[in-house]
């Protein structure tokens, strides 16, 4: 296929086109340029805000947009939040524009990346030949975003083979897609096989840094952290390899190594709130309070503008200022948190009310975090349903060392049901009885918890082998309102469904439970290998149309 | 302590302040170079020698455009330390007539109004690995360069040979002269710091080339730059080797 014969098929005059900068000679020059493409759809903005307005109502085909935008979000800022909210189209051509070689498109950061990045001065000539480019390659990745968005990895990763036969020049982005799909689909030894294969070509570190990824996967915490260092010795700003170094040594419990990496990687790109977010995290648990303040005062900030913004740094904020005895500034940081973010993150109240038991409980007010324990009590009576995993443990935690008894004990147990094949879980339970004096007791009832729920499982797998296959979807559906989160149980679950399909035919009421049930498991624990296999098996029964 | 990045020093807090000063100045130079060139490059297109009788030093005008722009360019890149592991270097590959076809579009409109031809000389399909900005940031600046040497021809000729790439560009005119010649072998050497800026205009273009050309490195092997006179027009040819 000759690309400038399809390049020329494309048609630059019906698209709709959003310009982004802040200086009102490059906005028309950019303008006159697409005019002379034959564009006649050309919105402007002159800011990030401006420019959010616009995404939110109009679909364009094609953004061009300046990475610095004077006071308040940036062009990256401005391409995350249109990303996460849904504002643009996996066809949509996002071209990042900025004065000089930017640090971001090194960074290795494989979320959230525009089509390009262009350096001005952008005349006409060059913007044409980008544009084309860029077509090209979503043309290129088309089928396998479309399959991504279906959560279909292993379909994905054979249409990247498919394409890297027509497609040389994208070899190398079609090779990493597919490493990515198959650390997806909790296949690492194919993910290694493919950066191998890259590596034989050219020394790439993204490709250095997925071995190491794989490596650390593995528990081969050392040879990991050795790849990462070299990785970062190699291209300074390789942002992603001190994340991953940093996190190597937190698995190694080496927390000031950790801390120490964060803190340059921080100074390298202080515009990132997940990592001033680790890193004020970390500091915290250092008993570094100013290094922590410092990080989760600049997380606040820069989460002003920015989609990424989390209540972590609210929380960890009102800890420092517990620690510092000022419990009043605490407070009125639970406040705005529950302000800003009560409505994307339904169990706010309760977190917002853990971390006020836990600054008060720090700065010696028992008799306040007791008060804080038997509201939590009350907020817990009025649902079924519990947070996830980790605030269970903290508010486990919290609960008893404030004195309360019967609530701690109910969460630990809903957890263990949720969790009966996790060891590592499982000790972390038991140590939190311990602390409470209920070491004896806290046995007994995890070993309780432990067979209520793989009893459970078993009745359900027993129905299915013996072939009683409705009996046992049935039997799966009840398991699953008992358990909500026990992942054997919902990947089981699933696949008595796919199996029922199977035997007795394609059913729509059917396949969509099922594909719920897997997106469900799939976001309590992303990227196994028995979520691809069963999404590529629902797949297959799907009847063609 | 067994980091090998612990030993960085820390920069002083004031030289990020400047950092930040400078990259946004840049910033704004670098929109009104885009604007100055841009309007330029408009005017030219719709205008010919015969029409317009400013046309000639409208042209001249683009070309000390983009002799600004150039320059600015290899301040930034030699600000942000190229040839260091501190600057963001991006390796990609690309198929040379996608590298090609970025620098005609950067050239066609001052080789146009100077009356210049580009000559090409290039297998479209072949890949290779490099960073694209810098190359290209190279390429059209040893353009630029040569259509202040030429006669009338350009030629930008690319070739594989023996695991290098070989770019060239060469031009029709008398050649460079000695003290170019002189102050390329110098700004090429092995060893750094070997460039006199302060008594060679010519001295920065080539420096930064070179150092692009350094960063470039695969299975030991790191690129190099070469200034001579010959190849097929026996002008001067200018001859960046990436491995």
């Amino acid at each position: 296929m000759n690309e400038a014969v399809v390049a020329d098929q494309v048609d630059w005059a019906g698209k709709n086109y959003l310009i982004v900068d802040d200086f009102v000679g490059v906005r028309q020059l950019l303008r006159e340029s697409l005019r002379s493409l034959g564009a006649r759809n050309i919105d402007q903005a002159s800011s990030g805000g401006e420019a959010m307005g616009l995404l939110a109502r109009i679909r364009y085909d094609v953004v061009l947009c300046d990475y610095n935008l004077g006071e308040g979000k940036n062009g990256q800022q401005v391409l995350e939040e249109a990303r996460v909210r849904n504002l643009i189209n996996p066809s949509t051509m996002w071209l990042m524009v900025s004065a000089e070689k930017s640090v971001e498109s090194v960074m290795g950061a494989a979320e959230h990346q525009p089509d390009a990045y262009l350096i001005k001065p952008i005349t006409e000539g060059v913007l044409l030949t980008r544009l084309n480019r860029v077509w090209h390659k979503k043309q290129v990745f088309r089928t396998i975003d479309q399959a991504c968005a279906e959560k279909d990895y292993l379909r994905a990763a054979r249409l990247c083979d498919e394409q890297i036969e027509a497609n040389r020049v994208h070899e190398l982005d079609l090779l990493r897609m597919k490493a990515r799909l198959m650390e997806k689909s909790g296949q690492p030894s194919r993910a290694r096989e493919v950066y191998e294969q890259v590596l034989e070509q050219r020394e790439y570190q993204w490709a250095r840094a997925g071995l190491a990824k794989i490596r650390m996967a593995n528990g081969e915490f050392e040879q990991a952290r050795q790849i990462f260092q070299g990785v970062i010795a190699e291209n300074r700003y390789y942002l992603d390899a001190y994340d991953q170094l940093a996190a190597a040594y937190q698995n190694m419990g080496r927390f000031e190594e950790a801390c120490a990496i964060l803190e340059r990687a921080a100074k390298l790109s202080p515009n990132s709130v997940p990592r001033q977010r680790s890193l004020g995290n970390i500091a915290l648990k250092l008993g570094n309070v100013q290094m922590a303040e410092k990080a989760f005062r600049k997380c606040i900030a820069i989460g002003e503008y920015s989609i990424m913004k989390t209540p972590d740094a609210y929380f960890g904020l009102a800890r420092v200022c517990g620690q510092k005895n000022d419990p009043k500034e605490a407070l009125q940081l639970l406040a705005a948190a529950q302000r800003e973010f009560a409505g994307e993150h339904p169990d706010m109240q309760l977190r917002a009310k853990i971390t006020e038991g836990l600054v008060y409980h720090e700065s010696g007010d028992y008799r306040r975090a007791r008060k804080a324990g038997d509201e939590l009590e009350e907020i817990l009576k009025l649902t079924m349903e519990r947070p996830d995993t980790a605030t269970c443990l903290e508010l486990a935690t919290l609960l008893f060392a404030v004195g309360v008894k019967e609530a701690p004990v109910e969460l630990l147990c809903y957890v263990i049901r949720n969790n009966h094949d996790n060891p590592l879980l499982l000790e972390e339970v038991q140590a939190i009885f311990d602390k409470a004096r209920m070491g004896e007791e806290g046995l007994a009832l995890v070993r309780a918890s432990k067979k209520e729920a793989s009893d459970l499982m078993n009745q359900g797998v027993l129905l299915w082998k013996t072939g009683k296959l409705a009996e046992a979807v049935e039997w799966m559906r009840n398991a699953r309102q008992a358990v909500p989160n026990n992942q054997r149980i919902l990947f089981n679950a699933a696949q008595i469904m796919v199996s029922h399909m199977q035997q007795h035919g394609h059913d729509e009421r059917l396949h969509a439970e099922a594909c719920e049930v897997l997106h469900h498991v799939d976001r309590l624990l992303p990227g196994q290998q028995r979520f691809a296999q069963l999404i590529e098996q629902l797949a297959q029964l799907q009847p063609t149309p | 302590m067994d980091d090998p990045l612990a030993d960085l020093q820390n920069p002083a807090p004031n030289t990020h302040d400047l950092f930040l000063f400078l990259a946004s100045t840049a910033h704004d130079m670098k929109n009104s170079i885009s604007v100055l060139s841009g309007t330029l490059e408009r005017l030219l297109v719709d205008a010919s020698p015969k029409t317009e009788s400013a046309y000639p030093q409208m042209a001249h005008m683009l070309y000390q455009t983009k002799r600004l722009n150039d320059n600015l360019m290899q301040l930034l890149a030699l600000y942000k330390q190229v040839g260091k592991p501190e600057y963001p270097f991006d390796v990609q590959p690309l198929e040379l007539g996608q590298l090609v076809e970025q620098v005609v579009a950067i050239e066609r409109v001052l080789l146009k109004s100077r009356g210049i031809r580009l000559e090409l000389d290039y297998d479209p399909r072949l890949i290779w690995h490099f960073d694209e900005d810098l190359v290209v940031g190279v390429l059209s600046h040893a353009i630029n360069n040569a259509i202040h040497y030429t006669c009338d021809t350009v030629r930008l000729a690319i070739r594989e040979a023996g695991g290098w790439l070989e770019l060239r560009v060469e031009d029709n005119g008398p050649g460079y002269p000695p003290a170019l010649l002189k102050a390329g072998a110098i700004a090429t050497r092995e060893v750094a710091g070997g460039v006199n800026f302060l008594t060679n205009s010519a001295g920065l273009g080539l420096y930064f080339s070179s150092e692009v050309a350094k960063m470039h490195r695969h299975r030991g092997r790191s690129g190099s730059l070469r200034l001579e006179n010959g190849g097929a027009y026996g002008g001067g040819c200018f001859i960046l080797r990436l491995p």
